[in-house]
């Protein structure tokens, strides 16, 4: 016995390597295959011709520009960026109390309205945009801020709950316990104790929060209106007939977005320690 | 007394969410429901009166068995592929050599997520149109004289929706991956085992949680998102997802798209908790 498992350590090395070697080549073509297509959009948005060349000839900054002098860009920008300032609060505020408040209570059904809470995320998207597009119709917000700021939320909603109860479960009750032992009030201790350790699953759950409403297009699509058109949605309208390289250059800033908030996250929390 | 005053507190935290909740999912879902069932008349306007009629026309016509059929097939087909991409995906993640190639990988991995959909679709069309980068690529290679066709099929959508979502497979995989205790492979293969029998009989089965949970969330995704079949395949594409969108907006039929989006979600509720069903039957043969 002793022998056998002497004589594998043996001739292992050769054979690991083999394995590695096929293991790590095919890890780099995985992420090179998640990766290559936000490569092309970013470096094609460089392109100063109308479709996007390779071999690329120049550089030029020509489609940003495009984008800043165009009109209909800049309204989807300040109706994304408008979306974005009332959704990530609201919906930071919504999830925090929720997770918070049936952390804390015990009670027949609530499992229920765990689930109840989570549910968006399990409907499928084109479900819950025409859902949305029904309800919206009959209670007259389909084209308002509205619509979007309701679908929005709704979509984001189980994410901060989720970050936020997976800080909670963390936290250590008996933290709470000897505040409140020391004299402090639930109040003081909410706010020196509690809140303090809930941080990281709020800051987590605001950036999935803001995130979202950034992108979202699915729901977006169905319920906005000719004044309500947000960045995803306009760059699919574009899309949808012709595009030139002024999607591209709308998209490095969603690229650049996304990898900014990473970084900061990285530097920060550490990524690992967040997601 | 304090307790009481607490309890309260706490209800009158969640209220605000319930609330929110109740008004905007729960009551539309019911509305939904509810206009699944109405007639219309000739002009497709909604009558007061109920019926059967859009799920008659659903399960009577074999056009919506073929599109049903279709749809969940190119899911479960993104499904397994992004599973089989996401072993060696996660292997790197958690075997990186240093903090900083993890945290390059962890880049490539969760910035998509980060990023809207249509803008990841839109790649796949700069790459895949006819004057596209990789028509332009074999043309210059001298390859090929006429561009290829190569968006607007499916394999096309097959491979942008496993790029799509590729990272909610990865990432579940990847944390199972991590809690595996290193002295678990260790000994096995000090007990004479290979790596393919290690990774067969000792990781393979530690991951199953992370594998299905994976698998859920890729699967209920694509079985329900539209935006990028239309972006990729075009609007000719005989998905599910797809045609409810046609139906509610094209062909302005609410009833019938309420009807389809509703088995939709029916379906992928059942797939879902079979599977949720087999994860516990296999927590509890693994860990007892």
């Amino acid at each position: 016995m002793v022998e056998h498992g002497a004589s594998t350590g043996v001739t292992s090395p050769k054979k690991v390597n083999w394995i590695n070697i096929l293991l790590w080549t095919c890890t780099v073509l995985i992420y090179a295959f998640l990766a290559l297509p936000v490569i092309v959009v970013v470096l094609s948005a460089f392109s100063p011709t109308p479709f996007p060349q390779f071999p690329p000839t120049h550089v030029s900054i020509k489609w940003f520009l495009a984008v800043l002098n165009n009109s209909e860009w800049m309204d989807a920008f300040r109706i994304s960026l408008i979306l974005l300032v009332i959704v990530t609060p609201v919906t930071v505020i919504l999830g925090t109390l929720a997770a918070y408040g049936i952390s804390r209570l015990e009670f027949r059904g609530r499992q229920v309205i765990q689930a109840l809470m989570l549910s968006p995320l399990m409907m499928p998207e084109i479900t819950l945009g025409i859902m949305l597009l029904y309800a919206f119709t009959l209670f007259g917000f389909v084209g308002t801020i509205w619509a979007l700021v309701i679908g929005h939320t709704l979509v984001a909603f189980p994410y901060v709950v989720r970050t936020v109860s997976v800080s909670l479960a963390g936290l250590d009750r008996t933290l709470e316990d000897a505040s409140m032992n020391l004299g402090a009030g639930p109040v003081v201790t909410f706010r020196q104790v509690t809140l303090p350790l809930m941080r990281p699953g709020i800051i987590a759950g605001a950036v999935f929060a803001s995130v979202t409403s950034f992108g979202e297009v699915s729901v977006s699509l169905l319920v906005n209106g000719p004044q309500t058109i947000t960045i995803p949605v306009r760059i699919y309208n574009y899309i949808q007939q012709t595009f030139d390289p002024s999607v591209n250059a709308v998209s490095v800033i969603f690229v650049v977005l996304a990898i900014g908030t990473l970084v900061v996250i990285e530097r920060r929390f550490g990524l690992t320690r967040v997601l | 007394m304090n307790q009481r005053w607490l309890k309260s507190l706490y209800w009158l935290l969640l209220i605000p969410a319930i609330l929110f909740l109740v008004l905007f999912f729960l009551l539309p879902l019911i509305l939904l429901v509810e206009v699944s069932f109405r007639k219309v008349d000739r002009m497709l306007d909604i009558l007061p009166s109920f019926g059967l009629d859009q799920y008659m026309q659903i399960f009577t016509s074999p056009i919506y068995g073929h599109m049903m059929i279709d749809g969940l097939r190119v899911a479960a087909l993104t499904a397994v592929i992004c599973i089989l991409l996401a072993y060696p995906a996660a292997y790197g993640l958690v075997r990186a050599p240093n903090r900083l190639v993890r945290t390059i990988l962890y880049i490539i991995l969760v910035s998509p997520l980060l990023n809207s959909v249509v803008v990841r679709t839109f790649a796949w069309i700069v790459l895949l149109s006819n004057n596209g980068l990789i028509n332009q690529f074999l043309h210059w290679l001298g390859v090929i004289n006429h561009p290829l066709s190569l968006l607007w099929n499916m394999k096309a959508v097959i491979v942008a929706y496993v790029q799509v979502l590729l990272p909610f497979a990865v990432l579940p995989i990847s944390t199972s991956l991590a809690d595996i205790h290193p002295s678990l492979r260790h000994v096995s293969m000090s007990l004479g085992a290979g790596r393919l029998q290690t990774f067969l009989r000792i990781t393979l089965p530690l991951t199953i949680p992370g594998l299905i949970s994976g698998s859920m969330i890729v699967f209920s995704l694509a079985a329900g998102s539209y935006i990028t079949p239309l972006l990729i395949g075009g609007s000719a594409q005989p998905l599910w997802s797809l045609n409810i969108y046609q139906q509610a907006i094209q062909i302005d039929d609410l009833p019938l798209a309420a009807a389809m989006s509703l088995l939709l979600l029916f379906t992928v509720l059942i797939i879902i908790m079979a599977l949720g069903y087999v994860l516990r039957r296999w927590e509890k043969r693994v860990y007892g």
